[in-house]
């Protein structure tokens, strides 16, 4: 019935229908569930990450915790999931069969190994079952089959250009993406590593390692398997603001496509994530939470966005906001003061109580009125109080030499 | 008969406070009279600290088992709430009863020794508690004058269906084991019946008798008092009425009895008839719609005009249309007979439910016409050293507001005994 913009994109020399894919997670470690997916309208999938016979893959259940207040629940999403328990031959036959049935769709592989022959093998059986693309999982962070037990690959700048090195070799000119953890030290080492390796792009980034939560009457964590607990990955809009940045990071320093994964929940997410140099966006646990059908808003959202913005393809987005992030010490130093729209403000005082208690006594609060106003002389522009304004009656007002311009957050 | 309105569930009440800005000065603890520091509770609905709520709440409020079911929150907390100004406000009474539903009263107490001096108190209602415990907290020994139960009103006449009995027994039993020095119940009708030693006197009798209707047949066998009717029915007794009962008024008393009436027996006919129309009512919303709820109907703009009866026992009433005029001095318009519009609706029952006025008690102390005690801005009366409180000054008001008067007066007690601020 509505005319519909095209979100087509090419992908490492593999056509995506849209940038929005499904990473290797539960929602793709069953045929029939990843077929439905792709049925649902998502341009790929990632098939969960397989193995190779001898590596037995023993989960615990049950698996999954979250934190969140009480409406929201999910706002950060944990599990102490591992690889897929399917064995290499059926993975195999599922890259088959979903290839047979949806042609035009991206059917990937995950893997993960430890020795050389293990990856390779890995690499060469599922290229031949006629997988688009195999990402590698140098990251887990349940417990890593790397060759180093309890340690993440993707950890070592020396055994991920190893290890990318051996993939590539043996992948030749089917495209290859290392999925990194962003919990190293430094996150542009790693990924010049994998460029070094050969690999055709990295997937920024895999769950972060957490705890997700202690009963405070007994004392067992989250999830609680019996008594007993152990870290988890954790996923979901949490973990949005790090993996922008370190989807941020990579894409200034190293030249390299970026898949981006963890923490987009919404077309808009996806958008961020794409300006910071994101060429595709994976997702995981807003299907998993409200299921295949998020497709629709995340396809529509961004049509819109890219009418309303003049673009043509979703391409014209990824890295759109890289050349305006810059350290701490290269910005610019405006006058800054915050600004009320008495219209807007409907006098609850939170932006008195946090400057009152965390800036810098700059809210004078008139109780008969219910009003707050700015002393402009105290007022440093902090932005605390734009913060708390639940109706984002405050915005920043900055100034060098006359010219204007204002801090907003748009929602 | 069970209480009509459910406790919130723990995922509403998790909502609902979530939903709460926890404004800074915020408006609805000062919109509440006995200035309950909401916001705070509700903090502590959020954090799961549920004790810490109501320990926040009692600090502030003696009755906080009846004001978590009974208050007319529209009219204070929840008028001023800022959240209204986005979508709705906060369902703050509502949530105050979520606390009390979950906790028991607060018996971890911190009191001084009780050797400050005796104060008498006249009437165990909502006035006279908070007024005992608020001057129990300072050190004096409250003596309690009441020749019914403690509790007042709430206690005796609010529907079981809005307030139950073992939830209002709850909380005037933690009251008087641990604020009230002595419960008398002899009768004192003058300041000279007070026998004894004491520093001051408080008086918060409330307004004990009714206001009878000025037409023919009131004496008929089959006209009641609604507070008496309320009373017998909380008190866990029949009512006695029969299958149609006409209810003449238009406050919350007329609304709540017919209620009471057609929840005891639903067979009946209950039928509120008041002179004037829908938005004149003085009930609160609340209380109107669960008496539509219940199927009580309202005849508008009715004046009453005679009461009939056979053989002495009620048979019908005679009542005249009315069509309203212009505003009167309580600001709703007034209603004015329309000539020659006279009709009968039979019935077998008449409760009348116009108000209730002052007893003629403490002739010592000055009052206004209607026979109020008049007091001062210390709630003094004309007497030294004898105060006053609640509906007896106020004429009839809620719960909140008694317990306003009798922590104020507490205060203005111990300033005057002691000094100072």
């Amino acid at each position: 019935m509505y005319k519909k913009k095209d979100l087509s994109i090419d992908f490492l020399g593999i056509h995506l229908d849209s940038p929005f894919v499904l990473s290797a997670a539960p929602p793709t470690d069953e045929l029939e569930i990843a077929y439905n997916g792709l049925k649902a309208g998502w341009a790929g999938v990632i098939l969960k990450t397989t193995s190779v016979e001898g590596n037995p893959v023993e989960l615990k259940y049950p698996m999954m915790s979250s934190f969140g207040p009480m409406h929201k629940k999910v706002v950060g999403l944990g599990n102490i999931d591992l690889i897929s328990a399917y064995h290499i031959d059926e993975v195999e036959r599922r890259v088959k069969a979903l290839k047979k049935a949806f042609p035009n769709k991206m059917i990937a592989a995950s893997i993960m190994g430890a020795t050389k022959e293990q990856w390779q093998t890995l690499v060469w059986r599922l290229k031949k079952a006629g997988a688009d693309l195999i990402e590698c999982s140098f990251s887990c962070p349940q417990g890593s089959m790397g060759e180093e037990p309890g340690k993440m690959l993707a950890q070592s700048v020396e055994a991920t250009e190893k290890v990318t090195r051996w993939v590539k070799e043996a992948a030749g000119d089917t495209p290859v993406l290392i999925k990194i953890t962003p919990q190293v030290t430094d996150i542009v080492e790693v990924a010049k590593a994998v460029k070094r390796g050969g690999a055709d792009g990295i997937t920024a980034s895999n769950t972060v390692p957490s705890l997700l939560g202690i009963d405070i009457k007994t004392f067992e964590p989250y999830p609680n398997v019996f008594g007993k607990g152990a870290y988890s990955g954790l996923s979901g809009p949490a973990i949005k603001p790090l993996t922008l940045r370190t989807i941020a990071e990579i894409a200034k320093n190293v030249d390299i496509v970026i898949s981006g994964n963890g923490g987009a929940f919404n077309w808009r997410d996806a958008v961020e994530f794409m300006a910071v140099g994101a060429s595709n966006v994976q997702f995981c646990t807003l299907p998993m939470h409200y299921g295949f059908r998020t497709i629709r808003d995340l396809k529509d959202g961004l049509a819109h966005y890219l009418m309303d913005m003049g673009f043509n393809s979703p391409m014209d987005i990824v890295g759109k906001a890289l050349p305006n992030i810059e350290p701490q010490e290269e910005l610019p130093a405006p006058i800054t003061k915050a600004e009320i729209n008495e219209d807007k403000c409907i006098g609850c005082g939170l932006c008195y109580a946090a400057c009152s208690d965390g800036g810098h006594l700059a809210i004078e609060w008139d109780s008969n009125k219910r009003r707050p106003h700015v002393n402009e002389d105290k007022c440093v522009g902090c932005a605390m109080c734009m913060q708390v304004c639940p109706v984002d009656a405050i915005r920043m007002k900055e100034k060098i030499d006359g010219q204007l311009h204002y801090f907003v957050e748009e929602r | 008969m069970e209480e009509i309105e459910k406790t919130l569930t723990k995922e509403q009440a998790l909502i609902e406070a979530e939903r709460c800005l926890y404004c800074y000065d915020a408006p609805c603890e000062k919109a509440c009279p006995a200035h309950v520091p909401i916001p705070e509770f509700i903090q502590s609905i959020r954090s799961g600290d549920l004790r810490g709520g109501r320990e926040i709440i009692e600090e502030a409020h003696p009755l906080i088992e009846s004001c978590g079911r009974i208050c007319p929150e529209e009219s204070f907390c929840q008028s001023a709430c800022t959240r209204a100004q986005i979508d709705s406000p906060i369902k703050i009474r509502e949530l105050h009863r979520y606390i009390t539903d979950h906790t028991d009263p607060a018996e971890n107490l911190e009191l001084p020794p009780a050797n400050k001096g005796k104060i008498a108190i006249i009437g165990g209602g909502p006035a006279g508690l908070a007024c005992a415990r608020e001057l129990r907290r300072m050190g004096y020994e409250p003596v309690v004058f009441e020749k019914k139960q403690l509790g007042g009103v709430p206690a005796q006449e609010i529907s079981p269906t809005r307030f139950p009995r073992e939830i209002e027994q709850k909380e005037v039993k933690f009251l008087h084991q641990y604020f009230i020095t002595d419960v008398k119940d002899g009768k004192v009708k003058s300041l000279s019946d007070i026998k004894g030693d004491y520093k001051a006197i408080f008086i918060a009798t409330g307004l004990i008798n009714e206001l009878d209707l000025d037409i023919p047949g009131v004496s008929l066998s089959g006209v009641h008092h609604a507070r008496e009717i309320l009373r017998r029915v909380k008190a866990g007794n029949n009512s006695g009425l029969g299958k149609r009962i006409g209810v003449i008024g238009g406050g919350n008393v007329a609304v709540e009895v017919a209620s009471v009436l057609m929840l005891e027996d639903p067979k009946r006919d209950v039928e509120v008839i008041y002179r004037r129309g829908l938005k004149e009512l003085k009930a609160f919303k609340k209380e109107i719609e669960e008496a539509i709820d219940v199927g009580v109907t309202f005849q508008f703009l009715a004046i009453p005009k005679e009461i009939k009866g056979e053989n002495g026992k009620v048979s019908g009433i005679v009542v005249t249309r009315a069509h309203l005029g212009e505003p009167d001095e309580s600001g709703r318009r007034h209603p004015e007979p329309i000539p020659n519009s006279n009709f009968f609706i039979p019935l077998s029952d008449v409760v009348i439910a116009i108000g209730q006025k002052a007893s003629d008690f403490f002739p010592e102390v000055e009052k206004d016409r209607k026979g109020l005690i008049k007091v001062n801005d210390d709630m003094m009366t004309s007497v030294k050293g004898v105060f006053a409180g609640g509906d007896i000054v106020r004429g009839a008001s809620t719960v909140v507001e008694s317990v306003a008067d009798g922590k104020k007066a507490a205060k203005a007690i111990v300033k005057f005994l002691e000094g100072g601020e």
